[in-house]
């Protein structure tokens, strides 16, 4: 499904990718923690070709974010938060103290919300949580798929600056995946543009604005018009 | 109730043992269902293509009636034979469906989103089922578990059929007494069983929510379960010192004869375990054969008939010849006859026979619009009904129904069939006011009672056959039907009767 595709990114970078349902985003955001693995080609993590790590420990040191958070509903939001940790067999008082840091990090007061529910948040605190459990292990790489994309308008501009408050701070390699251009612009440092599984452009917003590649412009044009999706 | 209450309070010691080995049974059962339908569970869920064969294969297995199970399974080396052995794979096999349902909804309905987390996150394969999918799928597979267990419940009481024991056994010998209060010392308290064990299993899966779990009430679980186990152990083994196990088919006279047999071997100082009720001649037979009792009383011509596939003999003593070699090939000893003949009776009501006259057997063919109903045994036997229709020339109209043995001679007198072959010495014919047609043909051969024992008892207890051959002729036709009378007419309790006689008699 994917063919001819090169990025790099780097430390503190967000790269969006972007582009139509189908267009391959999602299976590239997959390849890079081996939730898939490639036919050709390779993925390289930390100077180090990702074929050749154990998957599982690929899996801890990468973040992971998804559109309804996918919070584990039988487990606190603390437990939640502490999974990776846990999974690293960290002392329990290091991740107990870790889990109120990243809550305080993410907004959510740890007092209030460390023994809460996950059907007990709305749908801006679940997706703040899930934040809080992909950074948790203090991952190099954080893979972000349509994290944003359930939640109203406010919200969203809430998450948004929250968001890049924290990666001003912690500086991560970011990859996000979204749909909504205006996201893209608002979030990443470059934006890769996908058509048909492969990288139409992939530079900075202001480049990929001017673009005049009909597969870049038609995605701008629709979010001039106002209508972000 | 107040009867209920006294009979059970009489039973008590029996009545543990009973609802001991009811619990065994479906504690048992159910922990089996679970061994197997959880893995197979899982496995169905993570390949739906294994889901569809493996769904299957288990809903074939409840969709076979429970009785016929029982009688698949008999004849089978390993997990056949009678007793609790072939009760628990039947009532597992039961089992299995609802835990495995239970389990693949449980593991399906976790949210795929969830999963994609758990994995993304760098949760191994087994970590991923420890840690995700079992906790999530559990209430699912609790409620798979708490159907399992009513299911088990219920079922467990067709097992008396088979030797099982349980609260079954009060049931059958209620139908078989036609004794609604000892039915319902089997029906009622496992009717209480089963909502006390879908109740723990509730209770079970709250504290298997995370949010409501509590360590108290954790250990208040574990330690019920502990108790209920052990209680129930121990009293099924209340019984289980034995030196010899006395079977009986599912009809008072039976139920009479072994509590004779039984009675007459406890006086010679050993310990006998009953287990009576036994679901027909093919399992009653099977049992004696594969050890599982050591003795019930048969009937010749039935003996002749339908276990070794003879053709109908009407000389008594051939008939007893014949068997007597039968049986030694197998290693069984029949004994001397107990002297009565149970023939089958054809029975009208009295105020038919009255009214239209009817005398003998062939007289019937003047009760025009006659509704023939039977035993299921009856219907099939080669000295059954289809024979008797030829050597009479019967025209009865319409399919015969058929019918519980125990049933017949009430749905006679109620007026729901107008003709049946019932037992010559049952007590109900006086009781319901039933007429004997009698068989001026000679149609039906004998039916002499015969105390059937292996062999191997004999040897090891030569007391036992002492004792037995003392009860040749000692029942006559008159006895018997007065002892089966004061049970399903007088609703005395057999052993009482059967004690009354042997005092009676002396000698033992």
């Amino acid at each position: 499904m994917l063919r001819d595709v090169s990025i790099a990114i780097g430390a503190g970078e967000t790269v969006a990718l972007v582009g139509r349902s189908g267009c391959g985003k999602t299976t590239l955001l997959r390849l890079i923690n081996r939730l898939l693995e490639p036919d050709s080609g390779q993925i390289i993590i930390d100077g180090q070709a990702s074929a050749t790590w154990d998957p599982i420990a690929l899996r801890r040191s990468i973040g992971y974010v998804i559109q309804d958070a996918g919070l584990f509903p039988h487990r606190t939001v603390g437990s939640n938060v502490a999974t990776v940790p846990r999974l690293l067999e960290w002392p329990e008082g290091k991740i107990s103290a870790r889990v109120d840091e990243l809550l305080s990090m993410v907004g959510l007061d740890p007092r209030e919300f460390r023994d809460r529910w996950p059907d007990q948040l709305s749908g801006g605190q679940r997706q703040r949580v899930g934040l809080a459990r992909a950074l948790a292990a203090d991952p190099a790489v954080l893979l972000m798929d349509e994290p944003f994309g359930a939640i109203d308008a406010i919200t969203k501009a809430e998450l948004h600056t929250e968001f890049k408050r924290v990666q001003a701070s912690l500086r991560r390699a970011v990859v996000l995946v979204t749909h909504d251009m205006s996201e893209a612009f608002a979030l990443a440092d470059r934006i890769a543009v996908m058509h048909d599984g492969q990288i139409a452009i992939c530079d900075v917003p202001s480049v990929v604005a001017a673009s005049t590649d009909p597969r870049v412009s038609a995605l701008v044009a629709h979010l001039r018009q106002g209508s972000g999706g | 109730m107040s009867g209920l209450i006294a009979f059970i309070a009489s039973h008590r010691v029996e009545f543990a043992a009973r609802l001991g080995e009811h619990i065994v049974l479906v504690l048992a059962s159910t922990t089996m269902a679970a061994a197997i339908g959880i893995p197979l569970g899982v496995l169905a869920a993570r390949r739906p293509a294994l889901a569809k064969p493996i769904v299957a294969l288990a809903n074939l297995g409840q969709t076979i009636p429970s009785l016929a199970l029982f009688g698949f399974l008999i004849p089978l080396p390993f997990l056949g034979g009678i007793g609790t052995r072939t009760a628990l794979v039947a009532l597992t096999l039961y089992a299995v469906l609802p835990v495995l349902r239970g389990t693949i909804t449980g593991i399906q309905g976790v949210p795929a989103s969830v999963i994609d987390c758990a994995v993304a996150m760098g949760l191994t394969p087994r970590q991923v089922l420890t840690q995700i999918e079992w906790p999530l799928a559990l209430p699912s597979i609790v409620s798979g578990l708490r159907v399992a267990v009513v299911i088990g419940v219920g079922t467990a009481t067709i097992a008396s059929a088979i030797g099982a024991g349980g609260l079954g056994d009060y049931i059958f010998r209620g139908l078989a007494m036609v004794d609604s209060t000892v039915i319902l010392a089997g029906a009622i308290p496992a009717a209480l069983l089963a909502l006390a064990c879908d109740g723990a299993l509730a209770l079970a899966g709250r504290i298997a929510d995370p949010r409501r779990r509590s360590p108290g009430m954790m250990i208040a679980l574990v330690a019920l379960v502990i108790a209920t186990t052990g209680g129930a152990l121990w009293a099924s083994g209340v019984t289980s010192r034995r030196d010899v196990t006395v079977g009986s088919k599912n009809f008072t006279e039976q139920i009479v004869l072994g509590e004779l047999i039984a009675q007459v071997i406890e006086r010679q100082g050993l310990h006998v375990e009953r287990r009576f009720n036994l679901g027909g001649t093919a399992i009653a037979h099977q049992a004696l054969v594969s050890g599982g009792i050591d003795a019930y009383v048969e009937y010749s011509g039935t003996s002749l008939t339908a276990i070794f596939n003879l053709p109908p003999s009407r000389d008594a003593n051939e008939v007893f010849t014949q068997i007597r070699d039968r049986y030694a090939a197998l290693g069984v000893t029949a004994l001397p006859r107990l002297g009565y003949n149970n023939t089958f009776a054809i029975l009208v009501r009295a105020a038919d026979a009255q009214r239209l006259g009817l005398r003998t057997i062939g007289d019937l063919n003047r009760f025009t619009g006659a509704r023939a109903g039977f035993g299921y045994e009856f219907l099939e036997r080669p000295d059954g009904f289809t024979g008797l229709s030829a050597a009479y020339g019967l025209n009865i109209a319409g399919q015969p129904r058929t019918m519980d043995l125990n049933l017949i001679y009430r749905a006679l007198s109620s007026n729901e069939i107008d003709v049946t072959a019932g037992d010559a010495t049952s007590g109900q014919i006086e009781s319901q006011k039933l007429v004997v047609l009698a068989d001026d043909r000679h149609y039906f051969p004998a039916y002499e009672a015969v105390p059937v024992v292996r062999s191997a008892l004999l040897l090891r207890h030569p007391q036992v056959a002492g004792a037995l051959k003392r009860l040749e002729g000692a029942i006559s036709d008159e006895a018997m039907r007065r002892m089966n009378y004061a049970v399903d007419g007088e609703k005395q309790d057999p052993f009482q009767v059967v004690k009354a006689f042997l005092d009676r008699i002396g000698g033992f």
